[in-house]
């Protein structure tokens, strides 16, 4: 059963197989990366050389390059060397544990021998950030910056003549409803032919004080009606002062607001800079989401992800290369240190990292990360430093220092309002602090020597005199909130100047607007209110009308069921004093 | 491909025992659809030591390999669902042997537990299928007019060589 040259042959096989791991690792590792890479980016990836070494276990790449999909005479990513030496027993474990990667010689965007292949045309991507395009401004006219403002007296206007004609229609209607002059002449000349009508006996009465009865109930009933709608007149009044109220009070409140916006003072409104930079700050801050979402699948599922409140939904999880383990003695993967040669514009960039993972609990520290750039042609010096962590929280912090970049000459706005800047030196520093996805960030924004040139626009011109003398244009930004739509605050002290200068043709064409709005307003009030206190007026008069009219009719029919009381009685009285005197002059016959 | 059926009728014909060569068809699948690691290591040195069919092992190790590129992905996504067990995840946490062997990884967990649940029924039903194919069909294969066709071949020149 023991097969007894058993050693020998395992020993043979083992020996074979580590020489065949050996010859075939590197160039085995070569075709796997080439393939996943291209998959990945969808252009042709070249790489000259994968080797491995056994002692200390590395492996080594070299002259990696990766071509643009967008531009295949470029390449997106390339590298000359990079080596990444891997630590043996967490290997043995199963875990990637890289003590040093180094990537010498880095390029972006280097130009290729050979026009390299495209599989698959890049997408239009939104997510890169563009320092030529966050630095393109587009100025606001002044019909954007009345619009920016946030004015109230349009919707106030709109809601107060909306109102008017509302209550302009209910008035015609009620107006219908009213008793007309010849209704009120019919019961004059009724109320009068019964009262002036004799009376002959009681069945004649009793007919009368019916239909005496009967005028009486209409008059009450167009009394009720009048009451009616004078109470509505009244409730319209009120409605329509309360619109006239607010409208004025709106008209105010705008007027005060763009009087502070080109009189701006510390503390006040927005400055202008926020006005025509926090849009756009706040776009590119929130592109800082994508981080987010990078890092959210590692996470912990305790935590509230993206703020939402949505009821959670069944994940789908796909299975990891190790199972879950609640200990676990190393990372996936942990980059131990890790430095970059960067080669950009001339210059040179070295990124260092550190405790590069996703498991930061394990290792319980955070990734360390910098960058230094010095003497590029177009920029003096960057520094950035910060850290990144994925524990209860992910945290990221970030500081920067950037001095003396080169802006290239660029038009902010366009049309009458374009606005060339010639030459500039922008230099920054700032930190950002990202936890989850709520942002805290705060830069200070220097412009040295700028030399704008102006448009035919004269404020634009005067704007870029000011500008032009200055020194330095500074500008403070804080962003606060969530990173997918923070909160945005800029501030200059040149905010006045620049409010001043900018703000020259708002403020005309907000005075005009204003100007137009109100005599308009006041045209289509005074006319609405006009016809309303006409209304009032005529309602007033005739409900006092009426009422003098129901009380006569009360007198009158009162005053007339007296009458044929007496009249009743006057004709029983005669008809006893001529019974009684017939009966005397018999008596008298008979004694005779 | 001509190699590899004369092995296999080689083998089949040879007096090898039915059960060498029933262990080294369930071995060979065993190893073959683990991933190559330490654990893989220990079954060569298994079949190395015991006389179990060399042969028989390398050519089923060889077929089971290719099988896995299709079966390796359903595999893991079963394992991964049947594994989140917390009795089960702490013994793999705290035994650094069973990682060393890579049993903390999904794959290699989901392809041992078949490859030993497999083993013993491969290992029985092979020795029979041996046995019942030595007792039944080899004579009448012998016979059959492809078998003189494959004698008066190049395949025939190789199986002589191999005996």
């Amino acid at each position: 059963m023991i097969r007894k040259s058993g050693w020998l042959v395992f020993i043979v096989f083992v020996g074979a197989l580590l020489a065949l791991v050996y010859l075939l690792a590197g160039p085995a590792i070569r075709v796997g990366m080439v393939y996943s890479l291209e998959k990945a980016v969808g252009a042709e990836v070249n790489i000259d050389k994968v080797s491995l070494q056994l002692a200390p276990l590395a492996v080594r790449i070299n002259n990696l390059q990766i071509t643009d999909a967008a531009k295949p005479s470029h390449n997106s990513v390339s590298f000359g060397h990079a080596s990444a030496a891997l630590e043996v027993w967490p290997a043995l474990l199963g875990y990637y544990v890289i003590n040093e990667l180094t990537v010498d010689d880095l390029h972006y965007g280097a130009e290729r021998a050979s026009q390299g292949d495209v599989y698959r045309q890049p997408a239009a991507n939104g997510e890169k950030v563009d320092l030529a395009q966050l630095l393109q401004v587009d100025l606001p006219d002044a019909d954007e910056l009345i619009a920016r403002a946030n004015l109230q007296t349009p919707a106030k206007a709109e809601a107060l003549k909306q109102l008017a004609l509302n209550e302009q229609q209910q008035l015609k209607q009620l107006q219908q409803q009213l008793p007309g002059k010849d209704a009120l002449a019919q019961y004059q000349s009724e109320i009068k032919a019964l009262t002036d009508s004799k009376i002959t006996n009681a069945t004649d009465l009793a007919a009368k004080a019916q239909q005496l009865q009967q005028l009486k109930d209409k008059l009450t009933a167009e009394k009720a009606s009048l009451e009616q709608i004078t109470q509505q007149l009244s409730q319209s009044k009120t409605a329509l002062s309360q619109a006239v109220a607010e409208l004025k009070a709106a008209s105010k409140a705008d007027y005060a607001k763009v009087q502070q916006l080109a009189n701006l003072s510390d503390g006040g409104l927005a400055g202008i800079s926020q006005i025509l930079l926090g849009e756009l700050w706040g776009e590119r801050i929130s592109q800082l989401q994508s981080l987010y979402l990078l890092a959210k699948p590692y996470l912990p599922d305790s935590l509230p992800q993206g703020g939402t409140n949505s009821p959670a939904e069944p994940e789908v999880v796909l299975p990891n290369r190790i199972l879950p383990l609640p200990t676990q003695p190393y990372p996936d993967f942990w980059i131990k240190t890790a430095r970059i040669n960067w080669q950009l514009g001339g210059g040179e960039a070295t990124i260092a990292l550190k405790d590069i993972t996703a498991q930061h609990q394990l290792i319980n520290r955070a990734t360390q990360f910098s960058l230094d750039v010095k003497q590029l042609p177009q920029l003096a010096a960057f520094s950035l430093n910060g850290d990144f962590a994925i524990l209860e929280q992910m945290v990221t912090n970030l500081n920067w220092q950037l001095d003396g970049l080169n802006l290239q000459p660029m038009t902010l706005g366009h049309g009458d309002t374009a606005m060339d800047l010639v030459a500039g030196l922008l230099s920054s520093s700032g930190k950002l602090s990202l936890t989850d996805n709520q942002i805290a960030q705060q830069a200070n924004v220097v412009l040295k020597a700028a030399n704008f040139n102006s448009s035919a626009n004269k404020y634009l011109q005067q704007l870029a005199g000011l500008l032009n003398q200055q020194q330095q244009i500074p500008f403070s930004i804080a962003a606060t909130g969530l990173v997918s739509a923070p909160d945005v605050s800029i501030r200059s002290s040149l905010d006045k100047l620049l409010g001043d200068a900018l703000l020259g043709e708002a403020k005309q064409k907000v005075a005009a607007y204003q100007a137009e709005l109100q005599s308009k307003l006041n045209s289509q009030l005074q006319s609405g209110l006009a016809g309303q206190q006409d209304w009032a007026a005529l309602l007033t008069q005739q409900d006092s009308q009426v009422s003098d009219i129901s009380a006569s009719i009360d007198t009158m029919l009162d005053a007339k069921l007296a009458d044929v009381k007496d009249q009743a009685k006057d004709k029983l009285k005669d008809r006893l004093l001529k019974k009684l005197d017939t009966k005397k002059s018999d008596e008298n016959n008979d004694s005779n | 491909m001509l190699t590899l059926v004369a092995k296999i009728l080689k083998v089949l014909n040879s007096q090898a025992s039915p059960w060498q060569i029933g262990w080294a068809i369930a071995l060979g699948l065993f190893v073959g659809i683990l991933p190559f690691g330490l654990l893989t290591l220990l079954i060569v040195l298994v079949v190395c030591l015991l006389t179990i069919n060399l042969s028989t092992f390398i050519v089923v190790w060889g077929l089971t390999e290719g099988l896995m590129l299709l079966f390796a992905a359903p595999l893991e996504r079963l394992t991964w669902q049947y594994a989140q067990n917390d009795s089960l995840l702490q013994l793999l946490a705290n035994t650094e042997t069973l990682q060393l062997l890579h049993l903390h990884h999904t794959l290699t967990l989901g392809a041992f537990l078949l490859g030993a649940i497999l083993l013993l029924p491969i290992a029985w039903l092979s020795k029979t299928l041996v046995m019942q194919y030595r007792t039944r069909v080899m004579n009448s294969v012998q016979q059959w007019k492809i078998m003189q066709m494959l004698k008066a071949s190049k395949l025939f020149d190789l199986y002589e060589k191999l005996n």
